[in-house]
């Protein structure tokens, strides 16, 4: 009896011990691995794009923090910030990648050699996939567009540059391709990744932005003076199957979606007025809910968080000085304004 | 209506003076081929002249490199030999006024100019002239002007010159010129080459693990033709000419962590004739000129000329009153990349000094444009000076100006397809000053210290705003800029040796005075890229033929943003050189100095990630026969 006393004491005190290894083994989640990463694109001329990292819970907002956690400004124009497979790939459309860590952003490599006006990234077996529009030629045309292939997911040297159609931009990793949304030739292309060379070329109606799935099926959004299209893909076939056209006037590439098949996008009505609005826009009803759903000036950037269902929106302020997001509920009333780095463009919810 | 009055007063005096035919009295027998002075009438404002010496010593290098290590001017520069515009009083790159032998050669598309492709040597002498201008100069001199002028001579004979540099970085600058004057005319050709690699060692901030490389696309290679006229007709009767051709080619240096390979072309043609009567105790100025600016960015081509006619007279009359009545007429033609426009100007300008005793001058400017029927905003200013001690050794004088400036929108703004405003109005400053010169000698000291204060309120000021996708001019912004210049100036003879210092202060204070939006965070903030402090300092010691420097200059920190969260970190560079001046069989004169710039090898950027060079290494060599 005392021994299986002792047992049993010994069994509820190896359990205790085991209980408290597991917990040990949780490494909390660092600070920049919660709460809103912001893209500051950068004035063209300072080169100072960067990340600002946003806590909604306590309202601090910390600018520059790749420079801060590297010692280095990042020097370049953020076009796109990347997270995929424990890495975080800030991309400059000044010609290259910076490879960080997830946690904290330190530095763990970079493409910075043969990239030209780079603009966005996808992983796939291994690899990086960069689309970028190759080098303007005398007209400020880009017909030596193309995506860099690099064999290592921490960056370093180009191994293969894929001739596409001009100015891809937005890229979707589908089975064995990628789709290229290629906007200056409104196409949408296709890469195989068993041979990394382009396969399929389809028209598209509209300026083709960049691709996203709502309720499980995949579209590519994009543009005209007068419209928006929700592009759906046939997951298959990669066919466009299926087009929703909604009159909108004025609509730019940016973007958010929203909860229940609604989408934000940003209008500009252009030059003499200048004034940008917000739109709220329905997909299932293929119309626009309001046009003016928060309107302003110098509208950069849209996001949308999930989990407070607020719409975040980047004025660059004139490019003069460092910009502001502008935080709506969905209501469209305005809950705060965050200082941030150099025009905010864009918005990665953790 | 007073600035007409006095117009008509002047030139009905002058009918009058004709008619009684007095007898000359100026004096053209002087060697200097005469000039109209720049500082006549400029009592109660600053006026600086560049020493003949570093004229010398910065042979074939940039303007922009001398007034930047010799003067407490801040020019903003994107790297060595590359776009370089200067910042006078706190005012903003086209807010001062540049002019070549009395020509304003600012580009009407870009209402600035490169100080950086104005190399010394396609000038004699670079004069400063600090604070508001407009009223003497018209257009773009809120902060302040400068002028190019060449100084040729008579009765000199025949004389060659060359000048070479080499120095670091593939740097080999070679010009020759060759002169001829007699007491009637005189002559002088120049032809100069300056090369630059540019290919200095920096540390690639833009780069993982900062490596350091060495600079590449940033080669500068400059060509240039001059030539000067004078023809004394006879003693009341002189005509001056000058030629000036500059073709200027550059790899633009990219900005770190950028691929660019931008490459610009300018071509720069300038031509100026004068015609100078003088009469009794006045001098008729007739002046017509061209300049002719061929801008390739790339392959996108821009072209701009410039015509000028213009007349005035100078007159003395009598011991108490000098007066200056006269008018320009401009016609500028643009045939840029995406629009093509004319733009007609024509101004009306009259100066008065007043000595109402003989230790105070004063000076009134008045000056009205008109540009394509509209009326700039007219532009008077008031100075004066008043010697408040005068005795051997000490000389202490109070200097004080009010004056008004304009700008006109330039080409692009107003025309620039897309984004071009033509409802934009003038940009329009008011400012004031007040001075102190002290002027000390005593055996073989003399010394000179000069501290001026200024207020400005500059409106109107035009700002390029993103307006969808593309951007656009409007008149947005207020600024008060207010500061202290202070200049001094000592030398001490100690038997053979002599031993100098000669010293800048700046403090520019350049205040937001508004939001472009509720959310800017501008207002009440520095400008950007305006350093609110700047030293520099030159000591030297001379012995005979040889004399020796070091030169400091130390620029405070730059905001990057109107809402200076961000900046850039002071710098200091430390330069110095030993110049040896020597003569061979009587006729030879020469000069052969070595100079080293950023002793200390000090990191450093102007703007942000624009790289510059560590230290470097140069040697001058002049010969005269």
């Amino acid at each position: 009896m005392k021994q299986l006393r002792l047992l049993i004491g010994f069994w509820a005190l190896s359990l205790f011990i085991a209980s408290c290894d597991s917990g040990t083994n949780e490494v909390p989640l660092g600070e920049l691995e919660q709460g809103v990463l912001i893209i500051n694109e950068g004035n063209f001329s300072d080169r100072d794009g960067d990340i600002s990292h946003y806590n909604p819970t306590t309202g601090i907002v910390k600018n520059n923090v790749f420079e801060i956690k590297n010692g280095r400004p990042y020097a370049g124009l953020v076009q796109d910030l990347v997270e995929t497979d424990g890495r975080i790939y800030v991309v400059a459309n000044t010609g290259k990648v910076e490879v960080v860590e997830t946690k904290d952003f330190n530095s763990i490599g970079a493409v910075s050699q043969g990239l030209d006006i780079t603009q966005s990234l996808v992983t796939a077996n291994d690899k990086l996939y960069i689309s970028d529009w190759g080098p303007y030629d005398a007209s400020y045309n880009s017909p030596d567009s193309y995506i860099a292939v690099v064999n290592n997911l921490n960056g370093g040297e180009i191994s293969k540059k894929i001739l596409v159609s001009s100015r891809p931009s937005g890229m979707f990793v589908l089975g064995n391709n990628i789709l290229v949304a290629c906007a200056a030739d409104k196409k949408m292309q296709v890469i195989s990744l068993a041979s990394d060379s382009m396969t399929e070329s389809k028209d598209v109606e509209g300026t083709p932005v960049r691709f996203f799935e709502q309720d499980g099926k995949l579209y590519l959004f994009a543009k005209d003076p007068g419209n928006i299209y929700l592009h759906e893909i046939n997951r298959n076939n990669r066919n466009l199957t299926l087009t929703v056209k909604i009159a909108l006037e004025r609509p730019t590439s940016n973007f958010a979606r929203g909860e229940n098949g609604e989408l934000f996008v940003i209008t500009s009505t252009g030059w003499p007025e200048y004034n940008d609005a917000v739109a709220k826009v329905s997909m299932t009803m293929g119309q626009v809910l309001d046009p003016a759903f928060y309107t302003g000036f110098g509208f950069y950037g849209i996001g949308y968080h999930p989990s407070t269902k607020n719409i975040y929106i980047g004025d660059n302020n004139g490019f003069q000085g460092n910009g502001t997001v502008i935080v709506v509920n969905a209501s469209g009333q305005e809950v705060s304004a965050l200082e941030v780095g150099r025009a905010p463009s864009g918005f990665l919810f953790k | 209506m007073l600035f007409l009055s006095l117009l008509a007063f002047n030139l009905l005096t002058f009918v009058e003076e004709i008619s009684i035919g007095k007898q000359d009295t100026l004096d053209l027998h002087q060697i200097e081929v005469f000039s109209m002075p720049l500082d006549k009438y400029t009592f109660g404002q600053t006026v600086k002249t560049i020493s003949e010496k570093d004229i010398k010593n910065f042979q074939g290098q940039s303007l922009a490199d001398l007034l930047q290590q010799r003067t407490g001017l801040f020019l903003r520069q994107y790297g060595p030999g590359m776009l370089a515009s200067l910042t006078m009083r706190g005012t903003s790159a086209g807010h001062n006024a540049v002019f070549w032998n009395g020509l304003p050669i600012n580009s009407p598309s870009l209402g600035q100019s490169d100080f950086s492709i104005l190399p010394v040597g396609g000038f004699d002498q670079a004069t400063l002239h600090y604070g508001s201008g407009g009223a003497l100069y018209g257009t773009d001199a809120i902060g302040g002007a400068v002028h190019l002028s060449n100084k040729l001579q008579f009765d000199k004979g025949h004389q060659v010159k060359i000048n070479t540099v080499f120095g670091s970085f593939g740097r080999w600058n070679q010009s020759a010129a060759y002169a001829f004057s007699d007491h009637k005319f005189s002559s002088r050709s120049r032809i100069y080459r300056n090369h630059a690699k540019n290919n200095f060692k920096y540390t690639n901030l833009a780069k993982i693990g900062t490596p350091i490389e060495n600079q590449n696309h940033a080669r500068v290679e400059q060509w240039g033709v001059m030539q000067d006229l004078a023809w004394k007709i006879s003693d009341k009767n002189l005509i001056s000419s000058s030629i000036w051709w500059n073709l200027t080619e550059r790899q633009i240096q990219p900005v770190m962590g950028s691929n660019d390979r931008d490459k610009q072309e300018d071509d720069n043609l300038r031509v100026v004739l004068d015609y100078f009567h003088f009469g009794s105790g006045k001098v008729w100025n007739l002046k017509t000129g061209m300049v002719r600016d061929h801008l390739e960015f790339n392959q996108s081509t821009n072209r701009t000329a410039q015509y000028f006619l213009s007349g005035d007279l100078d007159w003395d009359l009598g011991s108490k009153w000098n007066s200056k009545s006269g008018v320009r007429f401009t016609y500028i033609e643009g045939n840029l990349s995406t629009y093509a426009a004319t733009d007609t100007r024509l101004e009306l300008y009259q100066s008065t000094n007043f000595f109402p005793t003989e230790s105070i001058s004063l000076s009134l400017n008045l000056r009205q444009l008109v540009y394509e029927g509209n009326f700039a905003p007219f532009t008077p200013s008031l100075g004066g000076e008043w010697t408040v001690l005068k005795n051997e050794n000490h000389q202490l004088q109070l200097n004080t100006t009010i004056s008004r400036s304009f700008k006109v929108p330039t080409l692009n703004d107003r025309f620039w397809v897309p984004g071009g405003n033509l409802d934009l109005n003038p940009e329009k400053s008011l400012s004031g000053e007040l001075g102190l010169k002290h002027d000390f000698k005593k055996g073989d000291f003399t010394g000179s210290n000069q501290v001026t204060y200024y207020h400005m309120s500059v409106d109107n000021w035009i700002i390029w705003l993103p307006n969808g996708s593309f951007w656009s001019p409007s008149n947005i912004r207020k600024v008060k800029n207010s500061g202290l210049e202070y200049f001094l100036e000592a030398n001490q003879k100690l038997g053979l040796w002599t031993v100098g210092v000669q010293g800048n202060y700046a403090w520019n204070q350049a205040i937001n005075q508004t939001n472009i939006n509720d959310n800017d965070r501008a207002k009440g903030k520095q400008l950007p890229y305006t350093p609110e402090h700047k030293i520099q300092f030159k000591a030297s010691v001379e012995k005979g033929r040889v004399e020796t420097y070091v030169n400091h200059h130390w620029v405070g920190e730059r905001f990057i943003g109107t809402d200076n969260t961000t900046k850039l970190s002071p710098f200091g560079i430390w330069d110095s050189g030993v110049n040896y001046d020597f003569e061979l069989f009587g006729k030879l004169k020469g000069g052969f100095g070595v100079q080293i710039n950023n002793v200390l090898n000090t990191d450093y950027q102007v703007l942000r990630l624009r790289a510059m060079p560590g230290r470097n290494y140069q040697i001058n060599i002049n010969i005269t026969l």
